[in-house]
């Protein structure tokens, strides 16, 4: 069997860079998940050992599963798939729940469509996953757990195999972990192409060999899950906390974050801000900090306008929230929610109804059909958008889509179906005006809804640097080098091009 | 389940912990609307209808999987669950096609009914989105119309869970979602077997039945009965307008619990078929002509006086009839012994499961399925052996494949690979008449590894050792060798067998041998041994194969049996039907059917009069039937066709079906039901029972007409198995006997105690093959039996032109193998022939089969039986109709 | 494009790649990728043969291929390009890089080119997300592309 001590000796003899300072891009960051990355080589199980790993591992061993278990709730740890549910007391009932065959489940799906924390963590630090399900398995009795990859991820798929693989080779998974009398096998299921599958009764739905389609809970997975039997579901990042917390202490993981949620969240920041890409900060922090000091804002050139988080089932946050707090519960309670940690930032040429609208697009195309209010309303919702986004639309629409998102989130059966609204009201909410300027004015001042647009104008600011006219697909864009150019209306289909390109904002819209 | 209280409405219930919100309510007669719920199938929450809102929550609950809980307090109408529930209604109308007022499913739909309820406007409130899909018709009874479709899912899960047979699924996700067969390419892709279960539980138009009648509901009316075709006795609802049936609903109680198969529910038309007889029939001068039923009466009775008279009382002889009532089957052995004053009397069981009931009445007590219906679902282990179940007792079929959906194993024994084979967890493909030669392998690996259970047959039953003996000296190669199978497939079998409360399930791959009643034995030997039977989930399980011929069997309509299997030798009996009839009983018993046909042929017995049979298709060696009944001098047939048998009468009485009276079948679980009248008897046809009263008055002028309940007072009175039934008690739920008075619940299943005769008897039997074996003149071994589709002599589902575009003709199964070295391919015609006379039929490859054997159904008139074997079990009569050698030559 | 799989073709893959599956509780989701890889789809008849190796009925196995977007009955083209519309390339303009991508290689969203060489595929966020607008061809992610980057990556991978 392995030796950790002597395996961790002799690879820091080896690459003694490994003890160097984790690198953080802010000072702001604190790297609890993301210690690895970048940092050893994913594919050294060496030199995840040699950082620690599975220490934790042989540690929680050596306890009684209900304590490993009373360790996990004392440390708060609360699922980082979206939904914050405190993981301890998840693992209470499975283990509460008697049965010979239980199983753990890893949800390495992450579907939410500009986000990628999860990918980062399996690609660059496998063996952390491992250890957190190993341990999961341990405390609740699974002797089979399965890692569900989505399938975009191919070198997520093949780094994990090869974690798997040599921890198998060490005796640290497989018959007897450690050499103790537990054992676990580990196993990855792709996905095919479904968001739904994220869902947790949806992904044991498809591990199963079935259509992707939610189940109604109560029963829980906890008691009645894959294949009927008890099973926990974590996250990927969830289950890369538990070894750090088993391994440093409830103590020293309820340091960072605040009360309710304590810990730090990997957040995947993107969209209109200078600097973007994966950070992790503890919990609590604001929205403006993330922004502003670690994402150096949206330039000079553009305004803020707003960030969206928790993807499709997440909602908006403007300028007069960039003061709150970064938590769970803070983010539900201003409409949004903090999902699995994408950060999406926009800006002034960002069109609120477009981007509700683009959800919609997304969670129509990814309801899985089963049950009512989500298969045909998000359907009708989505219609009611285009209308509006068309300049079709009425005060009336606008309306009836409030209504409608309201019933939707009522009454769907799922947590796709619960939140998919969620984008139409939060910009509902804080962009009305748009929405009544579309309906009323015909008009959308970001210049994003084609349909409203009659006319793209070049104007004075223009320095004829040509580059609007070389990108237009239709050639209709004419004008010597360094002289203001013009569109031939005629010929323009509207597609934008030179808008998008023109680094100097002399395009304008009609 | 502990009792709670909670409250609906502000109303208080006292109900149990084990229930939901639905059930509790729907109890209380508060009805709340769903779609998707169905009480078999676990909850699925999907259409969002039945929400409610529950005081301390949030969020309103779907009540259809929420379970209640004590001191709850629930509103199923406050505003909030209106708004959700229409919204969500309103939904599935947006992009649902307006078409109700030519919709087939109008008035008979729950989104109408809803839409009509709760006040939703017919006009879109959302109208960006419309469902458009192709209507699917290659179904030939039912169609798939996807715009119609609200996705509840019941067709599929119901398909799937229920029927066992996944033929539908959805197809492609979210709004584009619809259901529909594999790859959309039809029913004949599929492995649908039209059972039309999804279509009885659609809630909308979406999957609807191609009938050609057209009907409104609210002119229609429903009358609950029983099926006319197999021995489940499937209940259901006949659906009817202008003394026409128009549709087929089953009901959600035993025996079937809503399922039905094709035949219940769509083979419905023979009822009011243009070819039913109107009228009775007198021949003259070769040729049929109408008569007055008075005239017929008249002549029947003048005929058989005569002959009775001038030949002596054994020269008569009747064949009751398993497609009857129990009533009226009472009715014609009453008739013929009281009138006739002869046992000649027998019916279709003497050709079915005679030996089951010689059998089981030597070594248990009496020859019935020991266990019922819905125990097979909670079998350990399901033993099929010589029953094409899923196929002539599908709702049986269904259950054995939920029962495995439930953990249970099956295992197969039988020549071909039927499609509960594929099920199996041991499939044993044996030759047509090495039963015993496999039972007894099964004993004796049972024996050996000491795997029987030495206190049941202690305790038990009798003559172990002398059995024993017999299992002792089996070698178990030497009978894998003799049934063509393998030796690890006959332990596997023995040792699940053995180790579980396991049942056995046989039909006439068992009974239809020169040694049937031997087969039998051995299958009550092997469950005697490991004490499968007399207990729960277990048992000894012969399936009956006529909706009523298990009736027929309990009301006397055989030779050596007065009602209730009491017997015609036995002086009390006797001294008591002497007392009630008022006529001496003879103490010889009469003769068996195809002693009948024997007698007919020698010319001994000269008049018959046959109810409800159809002997000149059903009986073996068709050219010796024939002739036989050329030569009876009177020939008296009472049926709602003109049948093959009918052709050779000399006086047709028109006879009504099932849907035109009423009465009570018994199915194979013993269960007593109601039939009810739900039509006028057609032109003029009358119920047999009237018929057959109205012949004894010509008898008996002083005999006054009974109704039927009357006569089952009758029975009851008589016949100690039945004597706590009578209609009052069995109106909602049949009951099982023995029903051993007034207030007895029935039997579920029997001899938890002791067995019918004491102590259960063990049979010394040793394995002696079937009479004919192949040979170089005639190198194949023929099977004969039934398909789903069709029934018996076809005079019913042949009046189905859907059905008849499938089956429309005689054919063989026969493997790849051997019909390559025959030099035949698909639809090939080819000429069977045996020692006594030759048949065509068309060739169905088929991997299913052995390759020395071929197997035809006996449906088609001179068909099968133009070549089976007459060589009868000796104690029982039975005809080998399973095995006999035969050629094959192409045409 | 595919060409018709052999009979023989069939029975390889039921003896090499489903005898493997054997002992799993749940092979269906597993070997319908295995199908994906080797025939680039998911034809009819390996369903069949899938459904007859693991008596799994026609309807489910079509319901499960139907449901998953990476399922396809016919098989993509030489290579796979996917223009990201996840959010972060959305809001960069990923769905006029589609447009164009579209309009080069005349087709549309789901389709094949004719000579068989390009399939443009629906795709959602590669979690290349700072790196917007992104385009993904086969496994190979181009980052931070403008329309004029369009002609290059294709005629890279059309030979
Ligand atoms: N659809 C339909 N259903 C019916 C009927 C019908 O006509 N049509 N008829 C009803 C009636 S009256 C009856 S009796 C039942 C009969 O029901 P079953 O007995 O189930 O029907 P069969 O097709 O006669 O024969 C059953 C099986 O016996 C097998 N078999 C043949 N020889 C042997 C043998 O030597 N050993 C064993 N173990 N198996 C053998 C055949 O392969 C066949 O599959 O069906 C009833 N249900
Ligand atoms: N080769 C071969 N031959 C077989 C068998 C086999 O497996 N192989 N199986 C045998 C078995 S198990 C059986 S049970 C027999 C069945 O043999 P039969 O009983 O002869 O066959 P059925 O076609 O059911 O005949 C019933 C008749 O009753 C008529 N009928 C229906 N309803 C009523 C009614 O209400 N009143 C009256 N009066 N008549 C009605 C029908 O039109 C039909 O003519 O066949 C046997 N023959
Ligand atoms: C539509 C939908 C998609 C989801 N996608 C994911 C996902 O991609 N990854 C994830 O970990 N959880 C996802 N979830 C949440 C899971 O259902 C589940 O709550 C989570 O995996 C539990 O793990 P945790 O407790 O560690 O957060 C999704 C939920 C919904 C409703
Ligand atoms: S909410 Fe949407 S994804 Fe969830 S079960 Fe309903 S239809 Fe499926
Ligand atoms: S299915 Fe029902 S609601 Fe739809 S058209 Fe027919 S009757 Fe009307
Ligand atoms: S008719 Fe029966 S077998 Fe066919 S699809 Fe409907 S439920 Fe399934
Ligand atoms: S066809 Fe009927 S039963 Fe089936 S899902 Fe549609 S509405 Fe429900
Ligand atoms: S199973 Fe038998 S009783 Fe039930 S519907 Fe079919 S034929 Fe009738
Ligand atoms: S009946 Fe409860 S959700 Fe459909
Ligand atoms: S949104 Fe395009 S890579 Fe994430
Ligand atoms: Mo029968």
């Amino acid at each position: 069997m392995a030796n950790l001590k002597q395996i961790k000796k002799e690879t820091l003899e080896q690459n003694p860079s490994l003890l160097n300072p984790v690198y953080k891009m802010h000072e702001k960051e604190v790297r609890v998940v993301l210690r690895n990355c970048d940092v050893i080589d994913p594919e050294d199980i060496n030199q995840y050992i040699a950082r620690d790993g599975y220490f934790a591992l042989e540690k929680a061993l050596a306890l009684p599963p209900v304590e490993v278990i009373e360790l996990m709730k004392e440390s708060g740890l609360r699922g980082r798939g979206g939904g914050g549910f405190p993981t301890g007391k998840k693992w209470e009932f499975a283990y509460n729940n008697v049965s010979d065959t239980k199983y753990i489940i890893c949800n390495a799906d992450e579907g939410d469509p500009g986000a990628f924390m999860d990918r980062s963590v399996l690609e660059q630090d496998p063996h952390s996953v491992i250890e957190g399900m190993i341990i999961a398995g341990y405390s609740i009795g699974a002797h089979t757990g399965y890692v569900y990859v989505r399938a975009e991820y191919p070198l997520a798929a093949k780094r994990l195999q090869l974690a798997i693989d040599n921890a198998v080779e060490l005796g640290i998974l497989g018959e007897c972990v450690l050499d103790t009398d537990y054992s676990l096998n580990i196993e990855i299921r792709l996905g095919a192409g479904a968001f739904v599958c994220g869902e947790e009764t949806a992904l044991i739905a498809s591990i199963e060999g079935e259509r992707g389609m939610s189940r109604i809970k109560p029963p829980y997975p906890a008691a009645k899950g894959l294949f009927g039997k008890p099973t926990i579901i974590n996250n990927v990042e969830t289950l890369s906390n538990v070894p750090q917390i088993i391994f440093n202490g409830p103590k020293w993981f309820k340091s960072f974050g605040t009360k309710d949620s304590p810990g730090t969240k990997v957040f995947a920041l993107a969209g209109k801000v200078k600097y973007n890409g994966l950070i992790e900060v503890p919990m609590g922090i604001t929205l403006g900090e993330i922004i502003h000091d670690i994402g150096k804002g949206v330039g000079k050139k553009r305004q803020f306008k707003a960030v969206l988080t928790g993807g499709p089932s997440g909602g908006c946050l403007t300028e007069k929230h960039l003061n709150e707090s970064v938590d769970f519960d803070n983010l539900v309670r201003l409409g949004s929610m903090m999902g699995s940690g994408g950060m999406i930032v926009l800006d002034d040429h960002d069109c609120m109804v477009d981007i509700a609208k683009f959800y919609l697009d997304f969670s129509v195309d990814e309801s899985c059909g089963k049950c009512t209010p989500c298969r045909e309303g998000t359907i009708q919702m989505f219609k009611l958008l285009e209308k509006i986004s068309d300049g079709t639309g009425t005060v009336e629409d606008i309306e009836k889509l409030r209504d409608l998102s309201v019933s939707v989130k009522e009454s769907s059966l799922c947590g796709l179906g619960m939140t998919a609204p969620n984008p139409v009201l939060s910009t509902l909410e804080h962009f009305y005006d748009e929405y009544l300027e579309h309906v009323n004015d015909k008009r959308c001042k970001s210049s994003s809804c084609k349909g409203l647009i009659n006319e793209y104008f070049i104007t004075d600011k223009c320095t004829g640097c040509t580059i609007c006219a070389r990108r237009c697909p239709v050639q209709c864009i004419s004008g010597s080098l360094k002289e203001q150019h013009t569109i031939d209306p005629s010929i323009c289909i509207r597609c934008g091009e030179c808008f998008a390109s023109c680094n100097f904002d002399a395009i304008i819209t009609k | 389940m502990t009792n709670i209280k909670i409250k609906i409405n502000n109303q208080t219930i006292e109900t149990d912990s084990s229930k939901t919100i639905l059930q509790a309510a729907k109890d209380n007669g508060i009805i709340i609307p769903t779609f998707c719920n169905d009480d078999r199938l676990d909850p699925e929450a999907s259409c969002r209808v039945c929400v409610v809102e529950i005081e301390g929550q949030k969020k309103l609950q779907t009540s259809c999987s929420t379970k209640v809980q004590d001191g709850m307090s629930i509103s199923t109408n406050s505003d909030k669950v209106k708004k959700s529930r229409n919204e969500v209604i309103e939904l599935m109308w947006s992009s649902h096609p307006n078409d109700c007022v030519v919709c087939d499913a109008n008035e008979d739909c729950k989104l109408q009914d809803y839409m009509y309820q709760f006040d939703i406007k017919s006009e879109n409130k959302y109208d960006g989105f419309k469902r458009t899909f192709e209507t699917d018709k290659s179904n030939r009874f039912f169609y798939i119309e996807p715009d119609k479709c609200i996705l509840c899912g019941k067709c599929v899960r119901i398909c799937s869970e229920l029927q066992g047979v996944e033929a539908l699924g959805f197809n492609q996700r979210g709004h584009e979602s619809f259901i529909s067969f594999a790859y959309d390419k039809g029913m004949d892709f599929s492995n649908c077997v039209s059972c039309g279960n999804c279509v009885s539980n659609c809630p909308t138009g979406a999957l609807m039945e191609k009938s050609k009648t057209k009907f409104r509901m609210h002119k229609t009316t429903k009358t609950r009965t029983t099926c006319p075709y197999c021995g489940v006795g499937c209940q259901f609802d006949i659906v009817s307008q202008d003394n026409k049936i128009v549709k087929i609903e089953p009901l959600n109680k035993l025996p079937n619990e809503g399922l039905l198969c094709v035949k219940g529910k769509f083979a419905y038309k023979y009822v009011n078929h243009k070819d039913r007889l109107t009228t009775p029939l007198i021949k003259e001068n070769g040729a049929f002509r109408e008569a007055s039923w008075e005239e017929a009466y008249t002549l029947i009775h003048k005929k058989l006086t005569h002959y009775h008279n001038e030949f002596g009382k054994n020269s008569i002889a009747g064949l009751a009839s398993a497609k009857c009532t129990n009533e009226e089957n009472y009715l014609f052995q009453k008739f013929i012994r009281k009138y006739l004053l002869t046992n000649n009397v027998d019916h279709c069981a003497r050709l079915c499961h005679a030996s089951t009931v010689s059998g089981l009445a030597t070594t248990l007590g009496s020859g019935a399925m020991t266990n019922s219906i819905a125990e097979v679902k909670n079998n350990e282990v399901i033993f099929v052996t010589g029953t094409n179940t899923t196929e002539t007792h599908p709702v049986i079929g269904s259950f054995m494949r939920q029962a495995k959906k439930n953990g249970a194993k099956i295992i197969v024994a039988e020549p071909r690979k039927i499609d509960l084979a594929y099920d199996a967890d041991v499939f044993i493909q044996i030759e047509p008449g090495t039963n015993v030669a496999l039972f007894n392998a099964m004993m004796k690996v049972i024996y050996d590894e000491e795997l029987y259970d030495q206190s049941f047959i202690e305790k038990r039953t009798e003559n172990f050792e002398a059995f024993i003996k017999v299992i002792k000296d089996v070698d178990i190669n030497e009978n894998a060798e003799i049934c063509g199978c393998n030796v690890k497939d006959i332990q596997e079998a023995a040792r699940l067998y053995a180790t579980h409360t396991s049942g056995i399930y046989y039909a006439m791959g068992v009974t239809q041998h020169s040694n049937g009643t031997n087969h039998v034995k051995s299958i009550a030997n092997l469950a005697l041994m490991t004490g499968n039977v007399g207990k729960k989930n277990a048992g000894i399980n012969p399936l009956r194969g006529q909706n009523n011929v298990q009736g027929a069997c309990d009301m006397g309509a055989l030779p050596n049996n007065l009602p209730g299997y009491q017997k015609v030798y036995d002086e009390t009996v006797r001294a008591k039907f002497e007392k009630a009839w008022d006529v001496p009983i003879d103490k010889n018993v009469g003769l068996q059917l195809p002693l009948i046909v024997n007698g007919a042929f020698s010319g001994t017995i000269k008049a018959m009069y046959i109810m409800g049979e159809n002997p000149i298709v059903s009986d073996p060696d068709i050219t010796h039937v024939k002739e036989a009944f050329n030569k009876v001098d009177f020939l008296v047939v009472q049926d709602i066709f003109m049948t093959e048998t009918a052709m050779f009468a000399d006086v047709i009485l028109p006879a009504s079906t099932y849907a035109e009276k009423d009465g009570t079948f018994t199915n194979t679980e013993r269960r007593v039901q109601r039939v009810r009248k739900a039509i006028e008897p057609i032109g003029n046809s009358k119920p047999d029972g009237v018929i057959i009263q109205e012949l004894m008055q010509k008898f008996d002028p002083n005999y006054t007409i009974k109704t039927a309940k009357e006569i089952m007072d009758e029975i009851a009175e008589l016949t100690p198995i039945y004597q706590g039934i009578d209609y009052d008690r069995i109106d909602e739920t049949g009951l099982q006997w023995p029903v051993k008075d007034k207030q007895h619940m029935g039997t579920e299943f029997l001899y938890p105690e002791e067995f019918g005769r004491g102590k259960g008897y063990f049979t010394p039997i040793n394995y002696k093959g079937a009479a004919e074996k192949p040979d170089a003149e005639y190198p194949f071994i023929l099977t004969t039996g039934r398909i789903l589709y069709h029934f018996h002599t076809i005079t019913m589902t042949g009046k189905n032109e859907e059905i008849m575009e499938m089956y429309p003709e005689n054919f063989i199964e026969i493997n790849p193998i051997s019909a390559k070295k025959l030099n035949l391919k698909q639809d090939d015609y080819v000429v069977v022939s045996s020692r006594r006379g030759d048949t065509t039929a068309k060739v169905h490859v088929s991997k299913d089969i052995g390759e020395k054997v071929i197997f035809m159904p006996f449906h088609f008139a001179d068909g099968a039986n133009m070549v089976t074997n007459t060589v009868l079990d000796e104690v029982c009569k039975i005809p080998e109709l399973k095995v006999c050698a035969v050629a094959i030559a192409k045409v | 494009m595919k060409e018709h799989i052999s009979k023989q073709d069939l029975h390889l893959f039921e003896e090499n790649i489903l005898t493997k599956y054997r002992k799993n509780d749940s092979p269906l989701m597993q070997v319908l990728q295995e199908s994906q890889n080797l025939y680039g789809c998911v034809p009819i008849e390996v369903q069949e043969v899938i459904g007859k190796h693991f008596r799994i009925s026609p309807a489910k196995i079509n319901g499960v291929v139907s449901f998953y977007s990476m399922f396809t009955l016919e098989p993509n083209g030489k290579n796979t390009v996917g223009v990201c519309l996840g959010t972060a390339c959305y809001v960069k303009g990923g769905e006029r890089l589609l447009d164009r991508v579209s309009e080069r290689l005349e087709i549309n969203l789901g389709e094949t080119t004719k000579d068989g060489m390009f399939t443009l595929a629906p795709t959602r966020c590669v979690g290349a997300c700072s790196s917007a607008p992104v385009i993904m061809v086969n496994d190979n992610i181009h980052g931070k592309v403008t329309s004029d980057d369009i002609p290059n990556i294709i005629e890279q991978y059309n030979k």
